[in-house]
């Protein structure tokens, strides 16, 4: 997709859209991209959708513990995902970010592995579900802490710079998480170093049932760059394309050596905070049907569907294709068994001191006895 | 072999490793052009360049934090906290981040780190330029701890922190930085991370310390010799993970304990040594463990030498032991 800079004004009052909600491109530039891309955004918010509707019944059906649901930010995620060079740039998510972390390739046994906390975790089941990482993909773990993700961001990149990998980090986060000290503390550091960084909100205009009137009184989250020297690009996060295209624009700027950027993505979070929250507690019915009706789903559907890219068969027949993809996965995440409990004392330190040995020693005992 | 101070040596340190190790980094406040407020990088921006001895803005969650990022991306960053007392607002991204990025990622990522702090009181600095935090550290697995005493040991043991493959806090007792000076080679050594050194030899008494309180110890085993008893002092150097080898095989000669630290007593380090001897030598043991330690109050101005473990406070705790 060949971009004008000058598409994409920064610190917009408007989002940036480039596809309506009826689903017409309404650009003032074509979008060149294949009939196959095209498609491939939409497979991937379909997949994202129905794992998180998978990971739902897993919390019902007593399978696991916790989710926090990303129905809603799909548009945003899967954006996010093709915008960066997989496998080479490096993501630092947040824990609302399984459909991202699926887009980039995170295979579906590892994301059920983690949500399970048992051996099919790369990370040995060390931390509650929706913490995904990935080593191999560059994907640096995710930390409950929120904003505290955003100056590891940073470094990374600053190590990029210096060493002129030509990588950049993507940083994403929620709304809630521009008012940590530490989320300005890391885009301070990324302006002043010029550090090829990305940072992108999605912003559900809710961090738990505190709703951004109460989070900020900035007019949008992007405005909050200027303040440190960047610039700052309000994108309509319903709107895959655009999603992707502002993104990309800012990732391959950071990555010409012009710079960290701030983007946010304006979308909706359909479900609770997480599965341990009530959402009629502090949304309307009103509020949430409204929300719903604004399905990035459905309007990327109406563009595929003005495009002549999509009709209701090939659709159901992508759906049942991701099922069956999603139940083998879970059935292979579940047949790894729980981990060798002695791993509790592995990753401390690269080797074990006396007292983790010792330590380690005592359980082993009890377990035996 | 140049005779040189603690703080020097501490520069000695960080100038062979950028020169062996180019992914190996500074950054902190004021450690480029200024060289640190106590000059532990002086000299070194200029020698190294801007980028690689960094001056940050002032945030010492930005410092740790990108530290975590430099250090997971494949870089050796060495951060330098102006205090060891002003790193409260950096602390999430040590605790957090640092310490359980490998444990978190089940050993995907990593940060070897190290996390430089000037300690300890006895500078008339108030209870905002006098901590001696090395507890919490301590308290949060994933973190290694040193607290060093001698130039000597300051050299070898941060270049064996910045090669260390985990996270590394390296803590300088700033009333040591020009007290003492001693001959340090210029020819690369290295010094065991979790090793303690015996000071003096002695089969009467087990003194153990670390740091700055250090001094005082060695001072009060001088006096004992004198009247006859022979202490064994020990200096730990590292408190995670404390060298129990090392001070169990001391107790088992002399029977009696006693543990000198200037950080506050509850939940301590010397508390830990303490309670481990009792545990595992009881039967050994002619006295109780003994404790001289800072009091359990903000580190004081006024009362500072007060607050610090004077050689009387320790020869009266050792004669409560030989008395015992
Ligand atoms: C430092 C910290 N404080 C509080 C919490 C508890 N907490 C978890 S998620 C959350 C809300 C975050 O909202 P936001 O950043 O807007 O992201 P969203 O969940 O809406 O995607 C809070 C308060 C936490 N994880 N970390």
């Amino acid at each position: 997709m060949v971009q004008e800079r000058a598409a994409f004004p920064t610190f917009s009052q408007e989002p940036i859209r480039l596809i309506d909600p009826d689903g017409r491109w309404v650009a003032p530039f074509p979008h060149g991209l294949s009939a196959q891309e095209l498609r491939r955004f939409y497979r991937d918010m379909l997949a994202a959708r129905l794992l998180d509707e998978k990971l739902v019944v897993l919390v019902r059906t007593g399978k696991t513990s916790f989710i926090a649901p990303h129905a809603g930010h799909e548009a945003a995620q899967v954006g996010i995902a093709h915008a960066l060079q997989r496998g080479h740039d490096w993501l630092f998510p947040y824990y609302r970010d399984l459909g991202l972390v699926l887009a980039m390739g995170v295979p579906l046994p590892e994301i059920f592995g983690q949500t399970l906390g048992n051996a099919a975790d790369p990370a040995k089941g060390r931390q509650m579900p929706s913490h995904p990482g990935s080593r191999s993909l560059n994907i640096f773990t995710v930390c409950s802490a929120i904003a505290s993700h955003i100056p590891p961001a940073v470094g990374a990149a600053i190590s990029m710079k210096l060493r002129r990998t030509g990588q950049v980090a993507v940083c994403t986060f929620g709304d809630g998480a521009t008012s940590e000290g530490d989320w300005h503390a890391g885009v301070n550091f990324a302006a002043v170093q010029r550090a090829p960084v990305v940072f992108v909100c999605e912003n559900n205009r809710y961090a738990i049932s505190v709703n951004i009137a109460q989070q900020t009184a900035s007019e949008n989250i992007a405005i909050k760059a200027k303040a440190y020297g960047i610039p700052g690009y309000h994108v309509d996060g319903l709107d895959v394309l655009a999603s992707y295209s502002v993104v990309r624009y800012a990732v391959e700027r950071a990555r010409a050596g012009e710079g960290p950027s701030l983007v946010e993505l304006v979308v909706h979070r359909f479900g609770p905070h997480s599965s341990a929250d009530d959402d009629t507690r502090y949304k309307s019915k009103e509020e949430l049907s409204a929300e719903r009706r604004q399905d990035p789903l459905l309007r990327y559907q109406r563009f595929l569907e003005r495009e002549g890219l999509w009709d209701a068969q090939w659709a159901n027949e992508l759906r049942l294709e991701i099922a069956k993809e999603l139940e083998a996965a879970l059935q292979e995440a579940q047949a790894a068994g729980e981990p060798d409990p002695l791993q509790m004392f592995d990753d401390v330190f690269a080797a074990r001191p006396w007292h983790l040995e010792e330590q380690r020693r005592l359980l082993a005992e009890e377990l035996e006895a | 072999m140049p005779t040189v101070t603690l703080v020097q040596a501490i520069n000695m340190a960080l100038d062979e490793e950028l020169r062996r190790d180019e992914r190996v980094l500074i950054l902190g406040e004021d450690v480029g052009r200024r060289g640190g407020v106590f000059l532990a990088t002086e000299g070194l921006q200029q020698k190294y360049g801007p980028d690689r001895v960094m001056d940050t803005p002032l945030s010492e969650a930005a410092i740790l934090g990108a530290a975590v990022g430099l250090a997971a991306h494949g870089m050796r960053p060495v951060a330098e906290i102006q205090f060891a007392d002003y790193v409260f607002p950096g602390i999430d991204q040590l605790f957090s981040q640092a310490a359980k990025l490998r444990y978190r990622s089940g050993g995907q990522f990593t940060a070897p780190m190290v996390v430089r702090m000037p300690s300890g009181g006895g500078v008339k600095g108030g209870h905002h330029h006098s901590q001696s935090p090395e507890a919490h550290f301590a308290h949060t697995p994933g973190l290694k701890v040193v607290v060093v005493s001698t130039p000597y040991d300051a050299k070898g043991l941060l270049k064996s922190a910045i090669r260390d493959d985990d996270p590394v806090v390296f803590m300088e007792p700033k009333r040591l930085y020009r007290a003492v000076k001693e001959e340090v080679p210029t020819d690369e050594y290295l010094l065991p991370i979790g090793k303690a050194a015996v000071r003096r030899e002695g089969r009467d008494i087990t003194l153990v310390s670390y740091g700055g309180p250090m001094v005082e110890t060695l001072k009060a085993a001088e006096e004992m010799a004198a009247a006859g008893v022979e202490a064994e002092v020990i200096d730990l150097r590292t408190v995670l993970p404390w060298d129990k080898e090392a001070v169990l095989a001391s107790v088992v000669k002399t029977g009696r304990l006693l543990v000198v630290s200037e950080a506050p007593r509850t939940a301590s380090i010397a508390s830990e040594v303490a309670a481990t001897v009792s545990e595992e030598l009881f039967d050994q043991l002619l006295a109780p463990p003994l404790r001289v330690t800072g009091f359990d109050t903000p580190y004081p101005l006024a009362q500072d030498k007060l607050y610090m473990p004077t050689v009387t406070r320790i020869l009266n705790a050792a004669k409560r032991l030989l008395d015992y």
